[in-house]
């Protein structure tokens, strides 16, 4: 007797009870959306992409909680940011602040919790280029502009467009792009490197080229990780400038580890402790805590 | 032309391959044989066969220097094109063949087959096999970058499968069940859209049409190379996450420009195979993919122009040392490949730009920027 017809008489047992569970939750899946009074799933999406920032936080993290082969490196994390806002997030090594940043550009997923950009779009349903596009820019630690790419090329690869095949290839620079191309140089002060290639740079320039490609995307929302790392005073002091001429027009989070730094952007603090939030307010408010004080110079 | 400003190179290529395509022809027509100016048949086919190298080298050059895909399987979208071609070629035989079957090709008659398998049906018609000479080796490509490009498979590891890839071919093409001819491939072929293969105007026809190939799939590269997509192309080549992270769809540009290097590599076999006149598994040889990739990495990567003198040049060494000293061969172009990498790591083109600048500028040496690997 063959395998199969052993397969057959098998599922003719009389006794034989068979499993609809998974049909049974397909089928109250499809009841679900016919539901008269709900809406398509397609069409709720359209609708979520649109921010809400009418209660005035644009960026909502609640109850997060994520680790790593059992090291819990964002441990019921709670923050908002308000829309407009230049905040800073500091913490000692281990803080969780890197993996925040990879939790809302979409890199890490969170175990729990809820990623919210506005009030009403879901972050962790997005994919990492989803999230760029809908206005979330990200600087990472280490400076990486393209470095055979002209000053002006890298703005122009970063530039809000049409990012498809097709379009890139058929892609002609407008006026008005090129005006904001111009816009920014000025803002990053890199005007009179327009042509020259970025790999020969100065290691600040590359910075502000950077911060440069996330502004030419009109991000709504910047994370912006540790700028200042390995600058010169006057680079730190024109860093700070231009991320405070960026408040009010776009939202900013910066995460760094130079306190002297911190406290030139005169913002809101945030103190990271072993994923969770430990202090937030002023920077005078933040030092003068008394378990920051702990966390920072020990017991 | 657009496409062609600040490519100094690319309008010298240009120009000279234009002065070959009108001298050549008439140095083989006009001159009488005997004349120590006549150029041979022969050598027009051989130079044919190199423009069809070149265009492969091209193809290679697209996404080796400015994607930084290195393929070690090229040769199989070469291949492949060829047998598209190659099949419509089987089919003008018609009644001509040994046996003398109306339909059936001489290897499927010796095979004992019936009928043609279903999809020899429609070689017959010339635009049919020439869809399919960049249909297939294009939807294989896509097939494959598809898969390999979306899994974010890079660097060696992909390398690897492409080199597989065509290995796999090449097995499955030594197959007589595979109805390609087995390992005799095709050959044996008469005529041309109705023109003799054998004939000195159809060869110069054919030499013709690979020079118009080679420059029509040079514009076409350069075109592609400097628009905005060939600049999202080079920092996918230089950072690829990074290039993600701004929001292009890598996974995509890859598989768009790889597929369509395809294409012309596919476009390069077939009008290899008439010249050759034979195209059997051999093609899908491991060996000629990396082959291949010497030539460009000795004509320069990342400059077009070079992958063509670069296939040329080789191509013509290998011609030479295969005449004078045929052991030699391999051993010449294993140390002219180290010698290259050692000395010349932008190859011959990257010669080219070094002189250019010593004499714009003296001083200025040999500080060129490194292509990243």
């Amino acid at each position: 007797m063959s395998p199969t017809m052993d397969k057959d008489r098998d599922l003719l047992h009389r006794d034989r009870t068979f499993d609809f569970s998974a049909q049974r939750q397909a089928w109250l899946q499809f009841k679900e959306a016919m539901r008269p009074d709900r809406q398509f799933d397609f069409m709720i999406k359209a609708k979520d992409l649109e921010l809400d920032i009418s209660h005035g936080p644009i960026l909502y993290l609640e109850d997060l909680n994520v680790s790593f082969d059992g090291f819990k490196a964002i441990n019921d994390l709670n923050l908002y940011v308000d829309a407009g806002e230049l905040r800073c997030i500091i913490g000692p090594n281990g803080a969780g602040k890197t993996t925040m940043m990879d939790i809302i550009t979409g890199k890490t997923r969170p175990d729990s919790g809820t990623v919210s950009f506005g009030q009403k779009i879901d972050l962790l349903k997005l994919t990492e280029p989803e999230i760029a596009e809908i206005g979330i820019g990200r600087k990472f630690q280490k400076p990486t502009v393209f470095e055979h790419h002209t000053v002006f090329e890298n703005l122009e690869l970063a530039m809000a467009a049409d990012k498809r095949v097709f379009p890139t290839l058929f892609a002609k620079l407008s006026g008005e792009q090129r005006t904001r191309i111009d816009e920014v140089l000025g803002t990053i002060g890199l005007t009179e490197h327009i042509d020259r290639e970025a790999g020969a740079l100065s290691h600040g320039q590359k910075q502000w080229l950077e911060i440069g490609m996330l502004l030419m995307q009109d991000p709504l929302l910047l994370l912006v990780d540790e700028p200042v790392a390995g600058m010169t005073h006057q680079e730190m002091d024109r860093t700070a400038e231009l991320l405070m001429s960026l408040r009010g027009q776009h939202s900013v989070v910066v995460v760094e580890h130079d306190m002297d730094f911190v406290r030139s952007l005169n913002s809101r603090v945030t103190v990271l402790h072993q994923g969770s939030v430990l202090a937030e307010g002023s920077m005078d408010q933040v030092q003068n805590d008394q378990r920051v004080v702990e966390v920072y110079l020990g017991e | 032309m657009g496409v062609l400003r600040g490519d100094r190179g690319g309008q010298v290529m240009l120009a000279l391959l234009l002065l070959t395509a009108i001298v050549v022809p008439l140095l083989n027509l006009a001159v009488p044989e005997g004349n120590p100016f006549h150029v041979s048949t022969f050598t027009v086919t051989l130079l044919g066969k190199y423009l069809t190298y070149a265009l492969l080298a091209v193809a290679v050059d697209l996404v080796w220097g400015y994607l930084g895909i290195l393929s070690l399987g090229h040769g199989a979208f070469f291949a492949l094109g060829g047998y598209a071609m190659g099949m419509y070629l089987m089919r003008q035989i018609g009644d001509r063949g040994v046996y003398g079957d109306p339909v059936l090709p001489d290897f499927m008659v010796f095979l004992n087959w019936q009928e043609l398998p279903w999809f020899w049906h429609g070689f017959d018609l010339f635009w049919f096999a020439m869809l399919m000479v960049v249909l297939v080796p294009g939807a294989l490509a896509f097939l494959f970058g598809w898969l390999a490009f979306r899994s974010r498979v890079t660097g060696v590891y992909l390398s690897i499968i492409t080199q597989a890839l065509t290995y796999a071919l090449m097995l499955a093409f030594f197959r007589n069940e595979m109805g390609f001819g087995g390992n005799n491939g095709l050959t044996d072929f008469k005529d041309l859209l109705g023109f003799d293969l054998q004939a000195d105007s159809t060869r110069i026809g054919l030499f013709l049409a690979s020079a118009l190939a080679l420059a029509l799939g040079y514009l076409a590269c350069r075109w592609i190379v400097t628009s905005k997509l060939g600049r999202v192309a080079v920092a996918i080549r230089d950072a690829e996450p990074r290039t993600r992270f701004i929001g292009y769809r890598v996974d995509r540009v890859k598989v768009a420009i790889w597929t369509f290097s395809a294409m012309l590599a596919g476009i390069a076999g077939a009008l290899y195979v008439p010249q050759v006149g034979i195209i059997n598994p051999g093609e899908f040889s491991p060996l000629n993919s990396i082959e291949l990739v010497v030539w460009v990495a000795i004509g320069g990567r990342a400059t077009l122009y070079g992958a063509v003198v670069g296939a040329i040049a080789v191509n013509y060494g290998k011609t030479y040392f295969t005449g004078a000293f045929p052991e030699a061969w391999l051993f010449a172009l294993g140390g002219l490949f180290v010698l290259v990498t050692l000395f010349l790591p932008r190859g011959i083109a990257g010669l080219f730009q070094m002189l250019k600048r010593r004499k714009a500028d003296p001083d200025a040496g040999d500080a060129a920027p490194e292509v990243a690997a």
